[in-house]
Protein backbone atom coordinates (compact mmCIF):
# COMPACT_ATOMS: atom_id res chain seq x y z
CA UNK A 1 0.00 0.00 0.00
CA UNK A 2 2.81 2.21 1.19
CA UNK A 3 4.70 1.52 -2.05
CA UNK A 4 1.74 2.29 -4.42
CA UNK A 5 1.04 5.81 -2.53
CA UNK A 6 4.77 6.68 -3.02
CA UNK A 7 4.52 5.67 -6.51
CA UNK A 8 1.63 7.69 -7.16
CA UNK A 9 3.47 10.78 -5.19
CA UNK A 10 6.47 10.37 -7.44
CA UNK A 11 4.41 10.47 -10.55
CA UNK A 12 3.20 14.17 -9.65
CA UNK A 13 6.31 15.18 -8.85
CA UNK A 14 7.34 15.34 -12.81
CA UNK A 15 3.66 17.19 -13.57
CA UNK A 16 4.73 17.77 -17.38
CA UNK A 17 5.77 14.32 -18.18
CA UNK A 18 2.19 13.08 -16.80
CA UNK A 19 0.79 15.10 -20.23
CA UNK A 20 3.98 14.20 -22.64
CA UNK A 21 3.28 10.65 -21.64
CA UNK A 22 -0.05 9.38 -21.50
CA UNK A 23 0.67 5.49 -22.15
CA UNK A 24 2.33 6.01 -18.63
CA UNK A 25 -0.20 7.76 -17.12
CA UNK A 26 -1.85 6.92 -13.63
CA UNK A 27 -4.62 8.04 -12.08
CA UNK A 28 -3.87 11.03 -10.40
CA UNK A 29 -5.51 12.20 -7.04
CA UNK A 30 -6.67 14.91 -8.31
CA UNK A 31 -9.62 13.25 -10.66
CA UNK A 32 -10.29 10.88 -7.72
CA UNK A 33 -10.72 14.03 -5.45
CA UNK A 34 -13.11 15.49 -8.02
CA UNK A 35 -14.95 12.59 -8.54
CA UNK A 36 -15.23 11.26 -4.92
CA UNK A 37 -16.67 14.66 -4.14
CA UNK A 38 -18.93 14.76 -7.70
CA UNK A 39 -20.42 10.96 -6.65
CA UNK A 40 -20.32 12.53 -2.86
CA UNK A 41 -22.82 15.60 -3.97
CA UNK A 42 -24.69 13.34 -6.20
CA UNK A 43 -25.74 10.98 -3.57
CA UNK A 44 -25.70 13.67 -0.51
CA UNK A 45 -29.97 13.37 0.06
CA UNK A 46 -29.65 10.08 0.32
CA UNK A 47 -26.48 10.17 2.82
CA UNK A 48 -28.31 12.63 4.71
CA UNK A 49 -31.05 10.31 5.11
CA UNK A 50 -29.59 7.19 6.05
CA UNK A 51 -27.49 8.94 8.67
CA UNK A 52 -30.64 10.70 10.20
CA UNK A 53 -32.35 7.55 10.37
CA UNK A 54 -29.93 5.84 12.52
CA UNK A 55 -29.18 7.67 15.58
CA UNK A 56 -25.95 6.16 16.46
CA UNK A 57 -24.61 7.23 13.17
CA UNK A 58 -26.24 10.31 13.46
CA UNK A 59 -24.59 10.76 17.27
CA UNK A 60 -21.15 10.00 15.66
CA UNK A 61 -21.53 12.38 12.99
CA UNK A 62 -22.97 15.08 14.86
CA UNK A 63 -19.92 14.53 17.29
CA UNK A 64 -17.07 14.37 14.89
CA UNK A 65 -18.43 17.41 13.33
CA UNK A 66 -18.40 18.94 16.67
CA UNK A 67 -14.77 18.46 17.68
CA UNK A 68 -13.34 19.28 14.23
CA UNK A 69 -15.14 22.24 14.11
CA UNK A 70 -14.80 23.26 17.59
CA UNK A 71 -10.56 22.56 17.14
CA UNK A 72 -10.29 24.34 13.52
CA UNK A 73 -10.10 27.85 14.83
CA UNK A 74 -7.36 27.02 17.21
CA UNK A 75 -5.55 24.99 14.39
CA UNK A 76 -5.59 27.81 12.49
CA UNK A 77 -4.49 30.44 14.66
CA UNK A 78 -1.27 27.73 15.47
CA UNK A 79 -0.32 27.37 11.94
CA UNK A 80 -0.57 30.88 11.17
CA UNK A 81 2.24 31.53 14.21
CA UNK A 82 4.30 28.05 13.29
CA UNK A 83 4.40 30.00 9.59
CA UNK A 84 5.70 33.30 11.36
CA UNK A 85 8.35 31.15 12.98
CA UNK A 86 9.22 29.07 10.17
CA UNK A 87 9.81 32.20 8.33
CA UNK A 88 11.04 35.06 11.16
CA UNK A 89 12.93 33.22 13.94
CA UNK A 90 14.13 29.68 12.01
CA UNK A 91 15.07 26.22 14.13
CA UNK A 92 18.94 27.16 13.14
CA UNK A 93 18.20 30.95 15.42
CA UNK A 94 16.29 29.35 18.04
CA UNK A 95 19.55 26.86 18.76
CA UNK A 96 22.20 30.01 18.71
CA UNK A 97 20.24 31.78 21.10
CA UNK A 98 19.88 29.08 23.74
CA UNK A 99 22.68 29.01 26.80
CA UNK A 100 26.00 27.00 26.64
CA UNK A 101 25.35 24.90 29.63
CA UNK A 102 23.40 22.02 29.41
CA UNK A 103 21.01 22.49 32.41
CA UNK A 104 20.13 26.35 31.27
CA UNK A 105 19.72 25.10 28.04
CA UNK A 106 17.57 22.69 28.68
CA UNK A 107 15.23 25.46 30.67
CA UNK A 108 15.67 27.76 28.48
CA UNK A 109 14.01 25.09 25.53
CA UNK A 110 11.35 24.52 27.94
CA UNK A 111 10.40 28.59 28.52
CA UNK A 112 10.89 29.07 24.33
CA UNK A 113 8.68 26.20 23.88
CA UNK A 114 5.98 27.28 26.42
CA UNK A 115 6.03 30.70 24.65
CA UNK A 116 5.64 29.24 20.90
CA UNK A 117 2.52 28.03 19.91
CA UNK A 118 2.58 24.58 17.93
CA UNK A 119 1.07 21.63 17.39
CA UNK A 120 3.38 18.22 18.25
CA UNK A 121 3.36 17.24 14.46
CA UNK A 122 5.02 20.53 13.92
CA UNK A 123 7.79 20.29 16.79
CA UNK A 124 9.20 17.47 15.57
CA UNK A 125 11.05 18.35 12.79
CA UNK A 126 11.90 21.59 14.48
CA UNK A 127 13.15 19.28 17.33
CA UNK A 128 15.40 17.16 15.25
CA UNK A 129 16.37 20.16 13.39
CA UNK A 130 17.58 22.14 16.93
CA UNK A 131 18.65 18.14 17.49
CA UNK A 132 21.29 18.09 14.60
CA UNK A 133 24.53 16.41 15.27
CA UNK A 134 23.35 15.82 19.48
CA UNK A 135 25.38 18.50 20.98
CA UNK A 136 21.86 20.23 22.17
CA UNK A 137 20.23 17.32 22.16
CA UNK A 138 18.30 17.36 25.61
CA UNK A 139 17.17 20.53 24.77
CA UNK A 140 16.00 19.89 21.83
CA UNK A 141 13.78 16.94 23.29
CA UNK A 142 12.55 19.59 26.47
CA UNK A 143 11.42 21.59 22.86
CA UNK A 144 9.92 19.02 21.55
CA UNK A 145 7.70 17.82 24.80
CA UNK A 146 7.20 21.57 25.98
CA UNK A 147 6.32 23.33 22.42
CA UNK A 148 3.19 21.28 21.69
CA UNK A 149 2.05 21.01 25.46
CA UNK A 150 2.51 23.96 27.17
CA UNK A 151 1.66 27.33 25.23
CA UNK A 152 -0.80 29.92 24.93
CA UNK A 153 -2.84 28.93 22.26
CA UNK A 154 -3.56 24.97 24.08
CA UNK A 155 -3.80 27.10 27.34
CA UNK A 156 -6.30 29.04 26.35
CA UNK A 157 -8.15 25.91 24.66
CA UNK A 158 -8.12 24.23 28.09
CA UNK A 159 -9.41 27.46 29.83
CA UNK A 160 -12.24 27.34 27.44
CA UNK A 161 -13.06 23.76 27.57
CA UNK A 162 -12.97 23.42 31.53
CA UNK A 163 -15.25 27.00 32.27
CA UNK A 164 -15.11 27.20 35.68
CA UNK A 165 -12.18 25.24 36.26
CA UNK A 166 -9.05 27.73 36.18
CA UNK A 167 -6.75 24.77 38.38
CA UNK A 168 -6.71 22.85 35.21
CA UNK A 169 -5.42 25.37 33.29
CA UNK A 170 -2.58 25.77 36.04
CA UNK A 171 -1.95 22.52 36.44
CA UNK A 172 -2.07 21.21 32.80
CA UNK A 173 0.68 23.93 32.66
CA UNK A 174 2.86 22.82 35.72
CA UNK A 175 2.77 18.97 34.79
CA UNK A 176 3.81 19.33 30.67
CA UNK A 177 6.57 21.63 31.78
CA UNK A 178 7.66 19.28 34.58
CA UNK A 179 7.33 16.15 32.33
CA UNK A 180 9.30 18.45 29.66
CA UNK A 181 12.20 18.75 31.74
CA UNK A 182 12.68 15.62 33.30
CA UNK A 183 12.80 13.95 30.09
CA UNK A 184 15.07 16.36 28.73
CA UNK A 185 17.64 16.13 31.87
CA UNK A 186 17.06 11.73 32.19
CA UNK A 187 18.41 12.10 27.99
CA UNK A 188 21.07 14.07 29.17
CA UNK A 189 22.28 11.60 31.59
CA UNK A 190 21.15 8.37 29.97
CA UNK A 191 20.34 9.43 26.23
CA UNK A 192 22.88 7.96 23.54
CA UNK A 193 23.09 9.33 19.72
CA UNK A 194 23.76 6.08 18.02
CA UNK A 195 20.30 5.45 18.35
CA UNK A 196 19.71 8.32 16.38
CA UNK A 197 19.34 6.04 13.09
CA UNK A 198 18.05 8.83 11.11
CA UNK A 199 19.87 11.76 9.24
CA UNK A 200 18.55 14.68 8.41
CA UNK A 201 17.33 15.51 4.59
CA UNK A 202 19.41 18.32 3.04
CA UNK A 203 17.95 21.10 3.87
CA UNK A 204 15.85 23.27 0.47
CA UNK A 205 17.45 25.65 -1.51
CA UNK A 206 17.32 28.87 0.50
CA UNK A 207 15.84 31.49 -2.38
CA UNK A 208 12.67 31.42 -1.03
CA UNK A 209 10.93 34.36 0.28
CA UNK A 210 9.77 34.96 3.76
CA UNK A 211 6.45 35.03 2.43
CA UNK A 212 6.63 31.97 0.72
CA UNK A 213 8.30 30.24 3.68
CA UNK A 214 5.27 31.32 5.91
CA UNK A 215 2.73 30.07 3.52
CA UNK A 216 4.56 26.79 2.78
CA UNK A 217 4.88 26.40 6.63
CA UNK A 218 1.12 27.11 7.56
CA UNK A 219 -0.16 25.01 4.41
CA UNK A 220 2.06 22.15 5.71
CA UNK A 221 1.28 21.91 9.43
CA UNK A 222 -2.66 22.49 8.64
CA UNK A 223 -2.46 19.71 6.37
CA UNK A 224 -0.42 17.38 8.76
CA UNK A 225 -2.20 18.62 12.09
CA UNK A 226 -5.59 18.62 10.15
CA UNK A 227 -5.19 15.20 8.89
CA UNK A 228 -4.40 13.83 12.61
CA UNK A 229 -7.52 15.66 13.94
CA UNK A 230 -9.41 14.12 11.25
CA UNK A 231 -8.17 10.83 13.36
CA UNK A 232 -9.11 12.21 16.72
CA UNK A 233 -12.16 13.38 16.00
CA UNK A 234 -13.27 10.21 14.47
CA UNK A 235 -11.88 8.16 17.06
CA UNK A 236 -13.80 10.41 19.87
CA UNK A 237 -17.20 10.06 17.63
CA UNK A 238 -16.65 6.32 17.89
CA UNK A 239 -15.85 6.27 21.35
CA UNK A 240 -18.56 7.98 21.65
CA UNK A 241 -20.75 5.65 20.52
CA UNK A 242 -19.41 2.38 21.27
CA UNK A 243 -17.89 3.02 24.61
CA UNK A 244 -20.92 2.57 27.16
CA UNK A 245 -21.11 4.99 29.40
CA UNK A 246 -21.28 2.69 32.27
CA UNK A 247 -17.12 2.10 32.00
CA UNK A 248 -16.41 5.84 33.02
CA UNK A 249 -18.65 5.71 35.67
CA UNK A 250 -16.58 2.15 36.72
CA UNK A 251 -13.63 3.97 36.13
CA UNK A 252 -14.53 7.24 38.11
CA UNK A 253 -14.89 4.68 41.08
CA UNK A 254 -11.04 3.45 41.04
CA UNK A 255 -8.66 6.28 40.50
CA UNK A 256 -5.85 4.26 40.00
CA UNK A 257 -7.47 2.28 37.18
CA UNK A 258 -8.82 5.90 35.21
CA UNK A 259 -5.18 7.06 35.39
CA UNK A 260 -3.86 4.40 33.91
CA UNK A 261 -6.76 3.79 31.34
CA UNK A 262 -6.76 7.54 30.26
CA UNK A 263 -2.93 7.50 30.04
CA UNK A 264 -3.67 4.80 27.37
CA UNK A 265 -6.52 6.64 25.86
CA UNK A 266 -4.35 9.65 25.49
CA UNK A 267 -2.13 7.33 23.79
CA UNK A 268 -4.51 5.32 21.34
CA UNK A 269 -6.61 8.43 20.47
CA UNK A 270 -4.07 10.59 19.23
CA UNK A 271 -5.28 13.92 19.68
CA UNK A 272 -4.29 16.66 18.72
CA UNK A 273 -2.88 19.48 21.99
CA UNK A 274 -5.46 22.21 20.65
CA UNK A 275 -8.67 19.58 20.25
CA UNK A 276 -7.42 16.95 23.54
CA UNK A 277 -8.71 19.93 26.15
CA UNK A 278 -12.21 19.51 24.65
CA UNK A 279 -12.64 15.86 24.64
CA UNK A 280 -11.16 15.51 28.04
CA UNK A 281 -13.97 18.18 29.26
CA UNK A 282 -16.77 15.42 27.42
CA UNK A 283 -15.48 13.08 29.35
CA UNK A 284 -17.21 14.64 32.52
CA UNK A 285 -18.60 11.68 34.53
CA UNK A 286 -14.39 10.98 35.25
CA UNK A 287 -12.97 12.75 38.19
CA UNK A 288 -10.51 15.84 37.40
CA UNK A 289 -7.23 13.84 37.81
CA UNK A 290 -7.46 11.07 35.10
CA UNK A 291 -8.35 13.58 32.49
CA UNK A 292 -5.18 15.40 33.51
CA UNK A 293 -2.99 12.63 33.23
CA UNK A 294 -5.46 12.54 29.43
CA UNK A 295 -4.11 16.29 28.85
CA UNK A 296 -0.02 15.73 30.21
CA UNK A 297 0.24 12.28 28.40
CA UNK A 298 -1.48 13.05 24.75
CA UNK A 299 0.92 15.88 23.76
CA UNK A 300 4.07 14.25 24.64
CA UNK A 301 3.40 10.55 23.32
CA UNK A 302 0.82 8.86 21.25
CA UNK A 303 0.22 6.72 18.29
CA UNK A 304 1.32 8.78 15.84
CA UNK A 305 4.17 10.89 17.42
CA UNK A 306 5.77 7.45 17.95
CA UNK A 307 5.64 7.13 14.58
CA UNK A 308 6.81 10.37 13.43
CA UNK A 309 9.56 10.18 16.58
CA UNK A 310 10.22 6.96 14.52
CA UNK A 311 10.46 8.51 11.17
CA UNK A 312 12.50 11.49 12.13
CA UNK A 313 15.10 10.15 14.87
CA UNK A 314 14.98 6.26 14.16
CA UNK A 315 13.17 3.42 15.25
CA UNK A 316 15.83 2.85 17.87
CA UNK A 317 15.29 6.16 19.31
CA UNK A 318 11.41 6.14 19.32
CA UNK A 319 10.98 2.20 21.25
CA UNK A 320 13.25 4.09 24.03
CA UNK A 321 11.27 7.55 24.18
CA UNK A 322 7.79 6.13 23.68
CA UNK A 323 7.98 4.26 27.14
CA UNK A 324 9.96 7.12 29.04
CA UNK A 325 7.79 9.56 28.07
CA UNK A 326 4.82 7.80 29.02
CA UNK A 327 5.86 7.22 32.37
CA UNK A 328 7.52 10.34 33.14
CA UNK A 329 4.17 11.69 31.89
CA UNK A 330 1.66 9.56 34.02
CA UNK A 331 3.28 9.84 36.84
CA UNK A 332 4.20 13.47 37.36
CA UNK A 333 0.50 14.22 35.88
CA UNK A 334 -0.80 12.32 38.84
CA UNK A 335 1.54 14.25 41.52
CA UNK A 336 0.67 17.49 40.09
CA UNK A 337 -3.08 16.47 40.13
CA UNK A 338 -3.42 15.36 43.90
CA UNK A 339 -1.28 18.66 44.67
CA UNK A 340 -3.14 21.49 42.79
CA UNK A 341 -6.65 19.33 41.95
CA UNK A 342 -6.91 17.94 45.15
CA UNK A 343 -6.43 14.52 43.87
CA UNK A 344 -9.19 12.18 45.24
CA UNK A 345 -12.67 13.68 44.46
CA UNK B 1 -2.13 12.90 -2.30
CA UNK B 2 0.05 15.08 -5.01
CA UNK B 3 0.55 19.10 -3.84
CA UNK B 4 -2.06 20.22 -6.23
CA UNK B 5 -4.76 18.28 -4.57
CA UNK B 6 -3.66 18.77 -1.00
CA UNK B 7 -4.19 22.80 -1.89
CA UNK B 8 -7.61 22.02 -3.38
CA UNK B 9 -8.52 19.96 -0.07
CA UNK B 10 -7.05 22.60 1.95
CA UNK B 11 -9.34 25.42 -0.10
CA UNK B 12 -12.61 23.17 0.15
CA UNK B 13 -11.74 22.49 4.15
CA UNK B 14 -12.01 26.23 4.65
CA UNK B 15 -15.41 26.41 2.36
CA UNK B 16 -17.03 24.05 4.17
CA UNK B 17 -16.02 25.51 7.05
CA UNK B 18 -17.16 29.32 6.15
CA UNK B 19 -20.59 27.48 4.47
CA UNK B 20 -21.37 25.61 7.93
CA UNK B 21 -20.69 29.08 9.69
CA UNK B 22 -23.17 31.29 7.08
CA UNK B 23 -25.57 28.60 6.61
CA UNK B 24 -25.94 28.49 10.48
CA UNK B 25 -25.62 24.72 10.39
CA UNK B 26 -22.47 24.97 12.90
CA UNK B 27 -24.85 25.53 15.59
CA UNK B 28 -25.80 21.47 15.59
CA UNK B 29 -21.77 20.79 16.58
CA UNK B 30 -20.36 24.26 18.73
CA UNK B 31 -21.52 26.95 20.62
CA UNK B 32 -22.90 30.23 18.79
CA UNK B 33 -20.01 32.45 20.28
CA UNK B 34 -17.59 30.36 18.29
CA UNK B 35 -18.99 32.25 14.74
CA UNK B 36 -16.65 34.88 14.48
CA UNK B 37 -13.53 32.39 14.78
CA UNK B 38 -14.95 30.48 12.77
CA UNK B 39 -15.49 33.07 9.69
CA UNK B 40 -11.83 34.04 10.55
CA UNK B 41 -10.45 30.38 10.10
CA UNK B 42 -12.67 29.76 6.91
CA UNK B 43 -11.41 33.26 5.40
CA UNK B 44 -7.78 32.46 5.84
CA UNK B 45 -7.81 28.58 5.29
CA UNK B 46 -9.28 29.67 1.86
CA UNK B 47 -6.49 32.46 1.59
CA UNK B 48 -4.01 29.95 2.21
CA UNK B 49 -5.79 27.61 -0.43
CA UNK B 50 -5.74 30.49 -3.12
CA UNK B 51 -2.34 31.97 -2.54
CA UNK B 52 -0.44 28.27 -2.44
CA UNK B 53 -1.78 27.62 -5.88
CA UNK B 54 -1.64 30.72 -7.98
CA UNK B 55 1.81 30.63 -6.35
CA UNK B 56 2.48 27.14 -7.32
CA UNK B 57 1.11 27.85 -10.93
CA UNK B 58 3.60 31.20 -11.51
CA UNK B 59 6.59 28.62 -10.28
CA UNK B 60 5.34 26.02 -12.59
CA UNK B 61 5.27 28.69 -15.57
CA UNK B 62 8.92 29.41 -14.60
CA UNK B 63 9.90 25.69 -14.42
CA UNK B 64 9.85 25.10 -10.84
CA UNK B 65 8.57 21.70 -9.50
CA UNK B 66 8.40 22.67 -6.12
CA UNK B 67 8.38 20.18 -3.15
CA UNK B 68 8.77 16.57 -3.43
CA UNK B 69 7.19 15.99 0.02
CA UNK B 70 3.71 13.61 -0.21
CA UNK B 71 1.90 12.62 2.67
CA UNK B 72 -1.29 9.79 2.22
CA UNK B 73 -2.37 11.01 5.40
CA UNK B 74 -4.23 14.03 3.93
CA UNK B 75 -6.56 12.03 1.92
CA UNK B 76 -8.15 11.99 5.93
CA UNK B 77 -9.33 15.95 5.10
CA UNK B 78 -11.67 14.60 2.50
CA UNK B 79 -13.82 13.45 5.43
CA UNK B 80 -15.29 16.86 7.44
CA UNK B 81 -15.68 18.12 3.61
CA UNK B 82 -17.28 15.22 2.80
CA UNK B 83 -19.39 15.50 6.22
CA UNK B 84 -19.92 18.72 6.72
CA UNK B 85 -20.98 19.41 2.75
CA UNK B 86 -22.74 16.55 1.94
CA UNK B 87 -23.91 14.44 4.77
CA UNK B 88 -24.72 17.42 7.42
CA UNK B 89 -25.40 15.08 10.76
CA UNK B 90 -28.61 16.52 12.41
CA UNK B 91 -28.52 18.04 15.52
CA UNK B 92 -28.15 15.90 18.91
CA UNK B 93 -31.34 14.47 20.10
CA UNK B 94 -32.38 13.01 24.01
CA UNK B 95 -31.13 9.67 23.34
CA UNK B 96 -27.75 10.85 21.91
CA UNK B 97 -26.78 13.28 25.00
CA UNK B 98 -25.56 11.20 27.71
CA UNK B 99 -27.92 10.60 29.75
CA UNK B 100 -27.69 11.87 33.21
CA UNK B 101 -29.16 14.95 35.18
CA UNK B 102 -27.07 17.72 34.71
CA UNK B 103 -25.64 17.85 38.29
CA UNK B 104 -25.04 21.76 38.07
CA UNK B 105 -20.75 21.55 39.11
CA UNK B 106 -19.63 22.33 42.78
CA UNK B 107 -17.21 24.22 41.55
CA UNK B 108 -19.26 27.13 40.85
CA UNK B 109 -19.91 29.09 43.94
CA UNK B 110 -23.61 29.52 45.22
CA UNK B 111 -24.60 33.16 44.79
CA UNK B 112 -27.82 35.14 44.25
CA UNK B 113 -29.11 35.48 40.67
CA UNK B 114 -29.91 37.82 39.40
CA UNK B 115 -33.95 38.54 39.51
CA UNK B 116 -36.70 37.27 36.67
CA UNK B 117 -38.22 39.44 34.23
CA UNK B 118 -41.25 40.80 35.39
CA UNK B 119 -44.17 39.53 34.07
CA UNK B 120 -46.80 36.80 35.16
CA UNK B 121 -44.77 34.28 33.78
CA UNK B 122 -41.31 35.22 32.50
CA UNK B 123 -39.64 32.46 30.30
CA UNK B 124 -36.15 30.90 31.43
CA UNK B 125 -34.28 28.57 30.15
CA UNK B 126 -34.57 24.55 31.44
CA UNK B 127 -30.47 24.86 32.41
CA UNK B 128 -30.99 28.05 33.79
CA UNK B 129 -33.56 26.93 36.20
CA UNK B 130 -31.48 24.29 36.81
CA UNK B 131 -28.72 26.73 37.96
CA UNK B 132 -30.76 28.29 40.00
CA UNK B 133 -31.79 25.69 42.09
CA UNK B 134 -28.81 24.30 42.67
CA UNK B 135 -27.20 27.64 43.26
CA UNK B 136 -29.19 30.07 43.93
CA UNK B 137 -28.85 32.18 47.06
CA UNK B 138 -31.71 35.03 46.91
CA UNK B 139 -34.38 32.64 45.78
CA UNK B 140 -35.32 33.99 42.71
CA UNK B 141 -37.34 30.96 42.09
CA UNK B 142 -39.54 30.50 45.17
CA UNK B 143 -43.21 31.04 44.13
CA UNK B 144 -42.73 32.33 40.71
CA UNK B 145 -44.64 30.87 38.03
CA UNK B 146 -42.42 30.26 34.91
CA UNK B 147 -42.41 29.30 31.30
CA UNK B 148 -39.54 26.48 30.56
CA UNK B 149 -39.44 25.39 26.91
CA UNK B 150 -38.12 21.50 26.30
CA UNK B 151 -38.86 17.99 24.62
CA UNK B 152 -40.36 15.53 26.66
CA UNK B 153 -38.65 12.48 28.31
CA UNK B 154 -40.36 9.37 29.71
CA UNK B 155 -38.39 7.58 31.94
CA UNK B 156 -39.60 5.08 34.13
CA UNK B 157 -42.56 6.25 35.43
CA UNK B 158 -41.59 9.67 35.49
CA UNK B 159 -42.45 12.66 32.78
CA UNK B 160 -39.26 15.05 32.55
CA UNK B 161 -39.00 17.94 30.39
CA UNK B 162 -35.62 18.25 28.94
CA UNK B 163 -32.52 19.80 26.62
CA UNK B 164 -30.04 19.28 25.25
CA UNK B 165 -26.93 20.90 26.50
CA UNK B 166 -23.64 21.34 25.27
CA UNK B 167 -20.72 23.58 26.97
CA UNK B 168 -17.79 23.81 24.09
CA UNK B 169 -19.15 21.05 21.05
CA UNK B 170 -21.20 18.64 20.58
CA UNK B 171 -19.05 15.98 22.00
CA UNK B 172 -19.64 17.25 25.41
CA UNK B 173 -23.61 16.91 25.44
CA UNK B 174 -25.66 16.52 28.28
CA UNK B 175 -29.28 16.31 29.32
CA UNK B 176 -30.56 18.38 31.37
CA UNK B 177 -33.74 17.62 32.88
CA UNK B 178 -36.12 18.59 35.18
CA UNK B 179 -39.42 16.38 36.99
CA UNK B 180 -42.51 17.53 35.68
CA UNK B 181 -45.94 17.01 38.46
CA UNK B 182 -49.23 18.22 38.43
CA UNK B 183 -52.69 17.64 37.06
CA UNK B 184 -51.79 18.50 33.21
CA UNK B 185 -49.20 15.73 33.56
CA UNK B 186 -51.19 12.99 33.01
CA UNK B 187 -51.76 14.26 29.78
CA UNK B 188 -48.22 14.92 29.01
CA UNK B 189 -47.74 10.91 29.50
CA UNK B 190 -49.50 10.74 26.77
CA UNK B 191 -47.59 12.63 24.77
CA UNK B 192 -44.52 10.93 23.19
CA UNK B 193 -41.08 10.97 23.80
CA UNK B 194 -39.68 14.01 22.19
CA UNK B 195 -42.40 16.36 21.56
CA UNK B 196 -42.03 19.81 22.13
CA UNK B 197 -43.71 21.80 25.04
CA UNK B 198 -44.03 24.78 26.65
CA UNK B 199 -44.49 24.08 29.87
CA UNK B 200 -45.78 26.89 32.78
CA UNK B 201 -45.24 26.11 36.27
CA UNK B 202 -43.61 26.79 40.02
CA UNK B 203 -40.32 25.34 41.09
CA UNK B 204 -40.91 23.32 44.29
CA UNK B 205 -38.22 23.01 46.96
CA UNK B 206 -36.54 19.83 47.78
CA UNK B 207 -33.52 18.41 46.53
CA UNK B 208 -34.56 17.28 42.82
CA UNK B 209 -35.19 19.44 40.46
CA UNK B 210 -39.17 19.25 40.27
CA UNK B 211 -41.64 21.82 38.32
CA UNK B 212 -45.48 21.92 39.36
CA UNK B 213 -47.04 22.23 35.96
CA UNK B 214 -50.07 24.56 35.63
CA UNK B 215 -50.31 24.85 32.07
CA UNK B 216 -48.97 23.07 28.97
CA UNK B 217 -49.05 23.27 25.04
CA UNK B 218 -47.40 21.54 22.48
CA UNK B 219 -44.71 23.93 20.11
CA UNK B 220 -42.44 23.62 17.31
CA UNK B 221 -38.82 22.53 18.23
CA UNK B 222 -36.81 26.02 18.21
CA UNK B 223 -34.30 26.74 15.15
CA UNK B 224 -31.19 25.84 17.75
CA UNK B 225 -32.49 22.76 19.85
CA UNK B 226 -29.37 23.19 22.12
CA UNK B 227 -29.35 25.17 25.56
CA UNK B 228 -26.71 26.53 27.29
CA UNK B 229 -25.56 26.88 30.98
CA UNK B 230 -25.24 30.76 31.71
CA UNK B 231 -22.37 30.93 33.29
Amino acid sequence: MWIAVDARGCWHDVPVAVGFAPTRRRVGSMPILVAGLAAFAVSGRVLHTFVTGHPELATAGTVFCGVFIQAVPFLVVGVVVSGLIAAFAPAERLARWLPRRRGAAILAAAVGGAALPGCECGSVPVARRMFSDGALGAAALTFMLAAPAVNPVVLVATAVAFPGQPKMMAARCSASLLTALIVGAGWSKWGRLEWITRRLPAPHGGNSSRWALFREAARHDFVQAGSYLVVGAGAAALLHVLVPPWIFEHLAGHLLVGVLAMAALAVVLALCSVADAFVASSLSMLPLLPRLVFLVVGPAVDVKLIAMHAGMFGRAFAARFAPAAFAVATLTATVVGVLMLGGVR
Amino acid sequence: MSRETENAALLLVGLSTGMVAVTGAFTRYVKPSLLPWLLCAAVLLVAFGLTTIIGDARGRAQGDHGHTHRSAIAWLLAVPIVVLIFVVPPALGAGAANPTVVAVSTDVLHRPFPALPAGRAPVVSLPNVLERVANDTAGTLDHRLITVTGFVVHDRDTTYLARVVITCCAADAQLARIRLTGAPVAQASSLSNNSWLSVEGVVLPGPAPTLDVSGMTPTEPPANTYAYFSS
